[in-house]
């Protein structure tokens, strides 16, 4: 396979199934994401993007297959999975921050019972987070008071606390209104920036063909396609590649 | 910038003003309620006055002639303390069914999540069958169940477990320790020790929050307490000293006179007052300063000025109500002071053997174990299982209501199971188990009263005895009601004080 980072793999997919009682959400996923490298997964509804980033850090138990994350496979050991998901920052649609916690407190919490820092250095590294993404004033606020966009970046730092090594975004921008969600898009592109390695699924074209260096496609569980931006936006191979581009590209 | 220039505000005239019309309303109701309970308490009196029937409270004092299945007064010489045995057992009941209710309310609601196939079946057959009978019948069922089920007592018999527990048709008696005299003078080691681990805990967790470390603050806090307990029990009589100086501090609240202790009082009544408008305003100000304070702010500070002024004005002007205070606190301390002797020796506590010969009494009267009546082990068993039912639901539907996000978060941090529960899950599933927590907590004290289908002697029972004899139908009516209540608002203010400060900060 051509463009699949093959030369330095961070993430390395072996034909992984995935089943939910007796319907099969993943019929054998290949693929592999390099270091530094930024892979935008998109798809219809339903056809197991979610699913397929959600077994990245266990949050789903694959059945079948192999997954290698930074050199550890998920398996049923409990060491290898606690190993993979200190490595792996995930975001969420609907942002999942503590409501009970401020956000200086949402953002240390982690840093301080499974990174082992002390409070003085987490809330350091919180604040200098908080900058980073732009709302260092909300730092004594709690979610509920925050809006939308403002609660996803927090979500974000809270992730880059850990200083993860791969970010998994899961439609980071999809419960957002429109100017939240360029304000969101815009903290997703100044990590791309850094060289993070990222997994995103994103229906936003713009920064897909702007930031990612691979698109890959999900229908019924399976990539049917998967290229660089220009490629497979201008020229894409497989039918229902086309078909997909057409309707998301119609509205 | 051209802007149209607005008229100054008018102030509307005062039968139109909000302001006014609100505190017109609320003082309007205070009135009314306050006349309409005037009216009706003068006529229920003239009518009872015309039938006969007086409104004294004679039944307090007289010698009811009654008998009590089990209390502190089982053959008790004054209606007084015919009541004060019902409170308490009443209290019995009451306060170690809500702490058995809640125990196995949270084993079986957390049991109904579990994954364990049995676990949850097992929850769930317990929960349905349990809240669809009525109470009244599971009281009557536990205590026909004891009589049935439990073996006659026999001469000399002292099984299941002898010296330790007793089972039979007279009851459940259990050994059980009970204080000496020497306990208060342990129980200043106790204190002492409480205090200390307190203090471990917190210094314990603050280091565990600090540095992230696991710093076991509950083992800590349980070694230091049991470290203490230990020397207490054989240095107790080294804390006689506090005799001394309770003694001393007797001798001195006497010789103050009492306009002292008037002037002080009032005093301390109106820094109070001061104190909490001081705290409100700076409720109220926020960073960006004082906050626009609304009508009710400004209700509730007058408030609290006038009753803190009237607070001061009544000491000052009724030195009765002072001096009465000072001999209570006298006698309290003198009392306090004969607790102690340097030269009280032996052991705090003692263990009383099982046995059901003497039903039901304390045993520092009876000198025997715990023992649990066939109709206490009714009453007990009934409300503490049926509210455990309910308790289980809340606690399900609690943990249940914390988002599945919460849970993929926590993990997608990293954080391990236990962790997850302690900081995340269990925090914001607490807040909306509490408030109907606490509605159990009233309902279980209420049903106690069904104490009386079993011949349990609580306080609905100890009255119905009463004024089965007396005939004082209204002041046994009206003790009642002042005892419930008491009790039951005692429980709601301490639900919504844990309830205030577990609530969530929203927009
Ligand atoms: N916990 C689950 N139990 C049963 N079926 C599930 C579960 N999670 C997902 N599925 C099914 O698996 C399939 C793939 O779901 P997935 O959430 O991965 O889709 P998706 O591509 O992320 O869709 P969307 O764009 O709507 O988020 C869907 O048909 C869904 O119904
Ligand atoms: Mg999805």
């Amino acid at each position: 396979m051509m463009e699949n980072g093959a030369d330095n793999p961070i993430i390395v997919c072996e034909n992984v199934k995935k089943w939910f009682g007796d319907f099969q959400a993943l019929r054998g996923v290949t693929t592999s994401v390099a270091e530094g490298e930024v892979v935008v997964v998109i798809g219809p509804s339903g056809s197991g993007k979610s699913t397929f980033i959600r077994c990245i850090n266990r949050l789903e138990q694959h059945q079948e297959g192999r997954i290698v994350v930074g050199g550890t496979e998920l398996t049923s050991d409990v060491r290898n999975i606690e190993r993979i998901r200190s490595e792996v920052g995930m975001v969420f649609q609907q942002f999942n921050l503590f409501p009970h916690l401020t956000v200086l407190h949402n953002i240390t919490l982690a840093q301080v019972w499974v990174r082992k820092r002390t409070r003085s250095e987490a809330e350091e590294r919180a604040l200098e987070l908080l900058e980073r993404v732009g709302i260092p004033e909300q730092a004594h606020k709690y979610p509920g008071q925050l809006s939308g966009g403002q609660q996803q970046r927090v979500a974000i730092a809270r992730s880059l606390a850990m200083d993860p090594k791969i970010m998994l975004f899961d439609e980071p921008t999809s419960a957002l209104d429109p100017e939240m969600i360029v304000e969101v898009l815009e903290v997703m592109r100044e990590l791309a920036k850094t060289g993070m390695t990222i997994v995103a699924v994103t229906h936003e074209m713009g920064f897909a063909r702007e930031v990612a260096n691979r698109i890959v496609l999900f229908d019924e569980g399976q990539i049917i396609e998967e290229g660089p931006p220009s490629e497979f936006f201008t020229n894409p191979r497989h039918p229902r590649t086309k078909l997909f581009l057409q309707q998301i590209l119609s509205h | 910038m051209n802007r149209p220039s607005l008229a100054p505000p008018t102030r509307p005239p005062f039968w139109r003003n909000a302001t006014f019309l609100k505190w017109a309303a609320q003082i309007g109701v205070l009135f009314g309620v306050v006349a309409l309970g005037y009216v009706l308490i003068g006529e229920a009196a003239a009518n009872m006055r015309a039938q006969g029937l007086s409104l004294d409270w004679d039944l307090l004092t007289d010698p009811p002639g009654i008998q009590l299945g089990e209390g502190i007064f089982v053959k008790p010489d004054t209606g007084m303390e015919a009541f004060y045995t019902g409170a308490v057992n009443m209290l019995r009941v009451a306060m170690s069914g809500i702490l058995a209710a809640t125990v196995i309310g949270a084993v079986v609601g957390i049991a109904r999540l579990s994954s364990n196939w049995l676990a949850s079946r097992l929850a769930t057959a317990f929960v349905e069958t349990v809240r669809n009978i009525p109470v009244l019948v599971q009281v009557v069922f536990w205590f026909f169940l004891s009589s049935i089920l439990f073996p006659v007592l026999q001469e000399g018999s002292s099984g299941p477990i002898p010296g330790l527990l007793l089972v039979s048709r007279k009851g459940i008696s259990f050994a059980w320790p009970f204080p000496q005299e020497t306990f208060w003078q342990w129980g200043v080691f106790l204190v002492v020790g409480l205090l200390t681990a307190r203090w471990a805990y917190r210094t314990r967790m603050r280091r565990a929050e600090e540095m992230g470390e696991e710093t076991r603050p509950l083992t800590w806090a349980l070694l230091i307490f049991l470290a203490w307990a230990i020397v207490g029990w054989f240095a107790h009589p080294l804390a006689g000293a506090v005799g001394w100086l309770f003694g001393l501090l007797a001798a001195q609240v006497g010789a103050i006179p009492v306009l002292v202790y008037q002037v002080m009082l009032a005093l301390a009544a109106l820094y109070l007052a001061w104190r909490w408008i001081h705290r409100f305003l700076e409720s109220r100000r926020s960073p960006a300063g004082l906050a626009k304070l609304t009508d009710d702010d400004y209700f509730r500070m007058i408030l609290a000025g006038v009753l803190g002024t009237g607070g001061a004005a009544v000491l000052l002007l009724w030195p009765g109500i002072t001096e009465l205070g000072a001999n209570v606190f006298q006698a309290l301390l003198e009392f306090c002071d004969q607790k102690f002797d340097f030269l009280r020796t032996g052991a705090p506590l003692a263990i009383g053997q099982p046995s059901v010969e003497v039903p039901g009494r304390f045993a520092q009267i009876a000198d025997t174990g715990m023992t649990m009546t066939p109709s206490f082990f009714g009453i007990w068993m009934g409300v503490t299982l049926y509210t455990s039912s309910f308790i289980a639901e809340i606690v399900r539907g609690g943990v249940l209501s914390v988002p599945k996000g919460q849970t993929e978060a926590g993990y997608a941090l990293g954080l391990r199971r236990g962790q997850l529960l302690r900081m995340v899950i269990l925090p914001q599933a607490f807040r909306v188990i509490l408030p109907p927590l606490g509605n159990q907590y009233l309902n279980l004290s209420k049903n106690t009263s069904l104490g009386i289908a079993v011949a349990f002697p609580e306080m609905v029972q100890v009255g119905q005895t009463m004024f089965n004899q007396t005939g004082d139908t209204i002041q046994v009516i009206l003790l009642w009601m002042g005892f419930y209540l008491t009790i039951s608002l005692l429980i709601s203010l301490l639900i919504n004080y844990y309830n205030r400060r577990a609530q969530l900060v929203e927009r």
